[in-house]
């Protein structure tokens, strides 16, 4: 498995996957929907998706000594490695950002402000997207555009409903926004929870994968 | 031992069926797999290799694919038509990726086999003729201790000299180093220089698994005056030529004295019964 990880960051990482990571300091644009940043971490999956096929990676893959069922699976956690880190950076440069600018800067007037609850609903995002896109993907991974363009309604969506909770319900207008300092115990459970559904989520998605993947002619 | 053993494998599509191909391939030796474009050559090998779901068994050197995969794909070296894969990516790159799947990979082997085919690891896979990238396929293949090399299609794209040098290099690994090899072609000169058996597929049956020269010994080229001669002489697979007609006669029956009888060629073989077989499925039809 660890050579499999090792091959897929060596040969079928697209420079996007790493690049798009730096978009964590977006959440130093003032009034921006932060959570579209999480988009941008699903944009370099279907690049690398798109840099797999084009390299014939799944087949060269096949062909060596492992189980077929650890392919989609060792570049699953490649991707899951790369969105925990984009989790990190925005919840470091969000704490960063509150910490350095004055409070009446912090204030998102296009979604919820750059804090844990942000990191919460990033980690929705992105499990959603996982459970969308992969087994859909490795049923056939010539395909990346339907499966992708699936997943990125949904993301959007979810976007949406983030935004439209901002401004209709005083949990998210009040108690999960603002500094982290504020209301430390709500955005602490909304983080958790994010991270929960998320593991849940990534966890469904590889048992899905690896089924499918199981099928496929080469 | 038979360095692969093939049993029953079939494989069905919506419109092709790999209808249960036995074969093996005995060890030291070299096996051409033949047959026509579509035939199920490539899906032979995507099945010996578990590249696609297929049903029936393989076995390695004793060793089962089903109950083993891991253990028999380490004796294995697939070379899939050259090297396709990672345009873009150095050897050095690829290598540095392939290597640790393989316990046995031995470096210095690898090193040897570059300098030998003139490969520079610091190139990129797009850089590469057809003829090198085949090379360096190779060369992947043979630095873990592959004792059974599977080639789909090895030789084509390659230009008459590069295939001999091909063909060299593969004699020299059986010779040398023991090695056993099925490769897939439809370029019969190939075979006629390398080849000891020959398996023959035609629309995903299987019409031959023998020697070479058991193959080229069972017929004779015949050509005939009239289509009536050649019926006459139950030739197999008559066809119109420019002269006459052509077709194939088992080499223990009688030629007629308007007949002229040559050895047979792989091609000629292939072609009249390609033929025979056409007829035998038009006449089912009918």
């Amino acid at each position: 498995m660890l050579n499999l990880i090792k091959k897929e960051i060596a040969l079928c990482m697209h420079p996007t996957a790493f690049i798009f990571l730096f978009f964590a300091v977006l959440v130093f644009v003032p009034n921006y929907p932060y959570e579209v940043i999480f988009f941008f971490s699903c944009l370099s999956v279907f690049f690398c998706c798109m840099m797999t096929r084009e390299n014939g990676d799944i087949a060269f893959s096949c062909a060596l000594p492992v189980k077929k069922e650890y392919i989609p699976l060792a570049k699953m956690l490649v991707v899951f490695g790369l969105q925990g880190i984009i989790l990190l950076l925005v919840g470091i440069i969000g704490a960063v950002k509150g910490a350095v600018l004055p409070a009446e800067q912090y204030v998102n007037q296009a979604g919820i402000s750059a804090n844990l609850a942000l990191v919460g609903n990033g980690a929705v995002l992105l499990g959603v997207f996982n459970l969308i896109f992969f087994p859909r993907y490795f049923k056939s991974p010539d395909k990346i555009g339907v499966p992708f363009v699936i997943g990125a309604v949904a993301v959007f969506l979810l976007i949406s409903i983030f935004i439209v909770l901002r401004w209709t319900t005083p949990l998210y207008s009040v108690a999960l926004n603002g500094l982290n300092s504020e209301n430390i115990g709500a955005k602490a459970a909304a983080l958790t929870m994010g991270i929960v559904i998320y593991i849940i989520l990534s966890a469904i998605s590889c048992k899905l994968s690896m089924r499918h993947f199981q099928r496929i002619d080469v | 031992m038979n360095a692969l053993e093939v049993k029953e494998l079939t494989k069905v599509y919506p419109e092709f069926t790999l209808d249960k191909i036995s074969f093996c391939v005995p060890q030291g030796h070299i096996v051409g797999l033949i047959g026509r474009n579509g035939a199920g050559k490539s899906t032979t090998i995507k099945g010996i290799l578990r590249l696609i779901a297929a049903e029936g068994d393989v076995s390695v050197f004793g060793k089962n694919m089903g109950e083993d995969e891991m253990a028999v794909k380490q004796m294995i070296g697939y070379v899939g038509g050259g090297f396709r894969y990672y345009p873009r990516n150095t050897l050095s790159a690829i290598r540095k990726a392939y290597a640790p799947f393989y316990p046995t990979w031995e470096q210095g082997k690898y090193e040897r086999l570059l300098a030998q085919f003139k490969l520079s690891e610091r190139k990129k896979v797009k850089e590469l003729s057809e003829g090198m990238k085949v090379k360096f396929a190779l060369a992947l293949a043979l630095s873990h201790g592959a004792k059974l090399l599977i080639m789909d299609e090895p030789t084509s794209g390659l230009d008459p000299l590069s295939r001999e040098e091909f063909c060299d290099i593969v004699l020299q690994l059986v010779r040398e180093d023991g090695v056993s090899v099925l490769f897939s072609t439809h370029i019969t000169s190939d075979l006629m220089r390398i080849a000891d058996d020959i398996v023959y597929i035609s629309q995903g049956k299987l019409l031959a698994a023998c020697p070479l020269k058991e193959l080229l010994g069972k017929y004779r080229l015949a050509r005939f005056s009239s289509l009536k001669d050649a019926t006459t002489a139950k030739a197999i697979g008559v066809k119109a030529v420019k002269e006459g007609y052509e077709g194939l006669l088992l080499c223990d029956m009688q030629v007629a004295t308007s007949a002229a009888a040559t050895d047979a060629t792989i091609d000629n073989i292939i072609v009249h019964l390609e033929k025979a077989n056409e007829e035998g499925i038009c006449a089912e039809f009918d």
